[in-house]
């Protein structure tokens, strides 16, 4: 530390002689290597970094094909960080937002599995921001053989949007979200140059149906498509293919007050107890069948048929 | 129903207790009705009553479905909006996203229809993209020699290829079947025709030669040149016709016929599988079977030092 005060006092000491002198001034030493003369920062502090980080973690007790489906988001997505599973009781409360701030990530997509069927996706932006509940249904994971497209991993993809999301506010709260967690940062460390795959996001049936495809297009030069070759454009599917039922948005991270509640959702129990009772009660309907036929045949007698002492002899 | 009593008449009541007690009555039937009143206005309410308690100021609109209702604070999603979303200069690069438009009338259940309209859906937008994106003249297509990590392994990629390619030659095994069913009946009629033209000549082969034989008893066996007289078809041209299929590499000196090796390798498929196997069989067992092809001196012989040292040295006998 002493070294350091002589250093200072020396370094003012030297300006000062220096002033008058014709040598150019040094360049001003500071901790991190010398520096010139500061320049002007303009626009710097204007310009616009995509400094999103999503944090991916899933429940404990997740079943195979969910677990897949959640690597192949890590893989999707260049700027997400993985983490540990997390213990049932951690999912309510705070304990997620802490977890989100430790890791210095901005947003979260938490993969919730209950009774080892019916998985929930929970998209949050950290600090305060909006989150949303999915049901996740239809799930098909990029392993699957059907799905036979590839491209870079950590390119930038495009992405599109269903012209429906503007309709409501709900929607486009969802489709401002879906945005930034799914874009990737254009500066970002692990983001590959070029722009080879698309993802889908539509609304039909008031759920978010998700697809990812591979994109093919004639070209000989990396900057200009051939001729005609936007026609010929083709597009393979590369997975994964998911729909996305939104059932609450909420206006805290993980939790605050329910701005949106979706009047469609059925949760899978209701469903389940549902069919069980459709099918319950085919047993009870021909029971009751069966007694409304002997009433009907009580009260209105058949007439004798004339056939019927035919062959009595 | 409210009653107001002053204090004062209260103290100089002398029917004070009485008072009391239908005071109290009264204040509890009061509120037990206004609970109930509650109740039946709090009906649809009581899921989201919580949060209503805690968002104060703002408009709940709710969203009464015939069996719903339904919590929509359209002001607090526009606000969380504003909170969340980029400035609006941002350039279109850093977005890179594209809304399309789409028809209404696609049916969920309909699996082709539905993927139909997500395909178009990507196809117009990486299309209006890509217009963007050459007038921007960033590089944006990867060039065919750059080798990166992809999202999918090799092996993967390897798999999928073997499963299409698989799928290709299940669909054209099927095609050739039915094609060699087809052929197979026409096969059977032209079998037929050629069956008989062999015994026809079969049998005039006979003939001839029991003619030539009586004719020669006939002239007593007088030897020399008769030319012309007889008419053997055997001498002249067509010779005793054996099947022109040649076996390859039939040596003179092999007694099996070329057959000694052949089905073992590769059985042909299709219609002749059973015919070779007789024919196999008949070469190998029929009319007393190989007669000692076991040990031959052959050119492949000679060099062959593998029967040395065959046996499996722990099925030897050990002689004790």
């Amino acid at each position: 530390m002493g070294k350091k005060r002589k250093h200072n006092e020396s370094e003012a000491a030297e300006p000062a002689k220096q002033d008058d002198g014709f040598a150019p001034e040094r360049p001003k030493r500071t901790l991190l290597g010398w520096k010139d003369k500061p320049e002007e920062k303009g626009t710097d502090s204007q310009v616009f970094r995509n400094k999103e980080k999503v944090l991916v973690t899933c429940s404990r007790r997740i079943n195979f094909r969910y677990r897949h489906l959640m690597l192949n988001m890590v893989s999707l997505l260049p700027n997400c960080k993985k983490d540990n599973k997390v213990e049932s009781k951690e999912t309510k409360g705070a304990t997620l937002n802490e977890l989100v701030e430790l890791r210095n990530c901005s947003s979260c997509l938490f993969f919730e599995c209950r009774k080892h069927q019916d998985l929930y996706l929970w998209m949050a932006k950290c600090p305060g921001g909006p989150s949303v509940k999915f049901l996740v249904k239809a799930v098909h994971t990029m392993e699957e053989l059907k799905l036979t497209g590839n491209h870079l991993k950590g390119s930038r993809p495009l992405l599109t949007f269903s012209n429906n999301f503007d309709k409501d506010p709900h929607w486009k709260l969802l489709k401002e979200l879906l945005m930034q967690i799914f874009a990737t940062p254009k500066d970002h460390r692990k983001a590959k140059p070029y722009h080879d795959h698309v993802f889908v996001f539509s609304i039909l049936d008031n759920h978010i149906w998700f697809r990812n495809y591979q994109i093919s297009v004639p070209h000989n030069e990396a900057n200009k498509v051939d001729r005609g070759g936007l026609e010929k454009m083709t597009l393979v599917e590369v997975g994964p293919r998911f729909c996305l039922n939104p059932i609450k948005i909420f206006g805290g991270s993980f939790g605050g007050p329910t701005l949106y509640e979706n009047p469609f959702y059925v949760s899978p129990n209701l469903e389940r107890a549902l069919k069980k009772k459709q099918k319950a009660s085919k047993f009870a309907k021909k029971v009751k069948a069966k007694t409304r036929r002997k009433m009907h045949e009580l009260s209105n007698h058949l007439e004798p048929d004339e056939f019927t002492d035919l062959w009595n002899e | 129903m409210e009653m107001t009593i002053s204090p004062n008449f209260l103290n100089t009541n002398p029917y004070k207790h009485l008072f009391d007690l239908v005071l109290k009555a009264d204040l509890t039937l009061f509120s037990r009705a206004k609970m109930i009143d509650d109740d039946l206005d709090l009906n649809g309410q009581i899921s989201g009553s919580e949060s209503e308690s805690e968002y104060e100021g703002s408009e709940v609109v709710r969203l009464a479905e015939p069996a719903k209702e339904s919590i929509y604070n359209k002001d607090g999603l526009i606000d969380k909006l504003g909170d969340i979303s980029w400035p609006d200069n941002v350039e279109w690069i850093h977005k890179l996203s594209v809304d399309i438009d789409t028809q209404e009338d696609v049916n969920v259940e309909d699996d082709i229809a539905r993927e139909l309209s997500f395909f178009t859906q990507a196809l117009e937008g990486t299309r209006q993209a890509f217009v963007k994106l050459e007038s921007m003249g960033l590089p944006f297509l990867r060039p065919s020699d750059y080798y990166a990590e992809m999202v999918k392994t090799d092996s993967h990629m390897e798999k999928i290829r073997g499963s299409l390619l698989a799928e290709k030659r299940e669909i054209e095994e099927r095609e050739e079947k039915r094609k060699a069913r087809e052929a197979k009946k026409l096969a059977k009629e032209v079998q037929a025709e050629k069956q008989k033209e062999r015994a026809k000549q079969k049998k005039e082969m006979i003939e001839s030669v029991k003619k030539w034989r009586k004719q020669r008893q006939r002239n007593g066996f007088a030897g020399g040149d008769e030319d012309g007289e007889m008419v053997m078809d055997f001498e002249e041209g067509k010779a005793f016709e054996r099947s022109s299929k040649k076996r390859p590499g039939v040596s003179p000196g092999d007694r099996s016929g070329g057959k000694a090796g052949q089905f073992g390798g590769k059985g042909k498929k299709g219609m002749n599988k059973k015919a070779n196997r007789r024919e196999f069989r008949n070469s190998k067992f029929g009319f007393g079977g190989r007669k000692g092809l076991k040990k031959q001196n052959t050119a492949e012989t000679t060099d062959d030092l593998g029967s040395f040292n065959k046996s499996n040295p722990r099925n030897k006998r050990h002689k004790a």
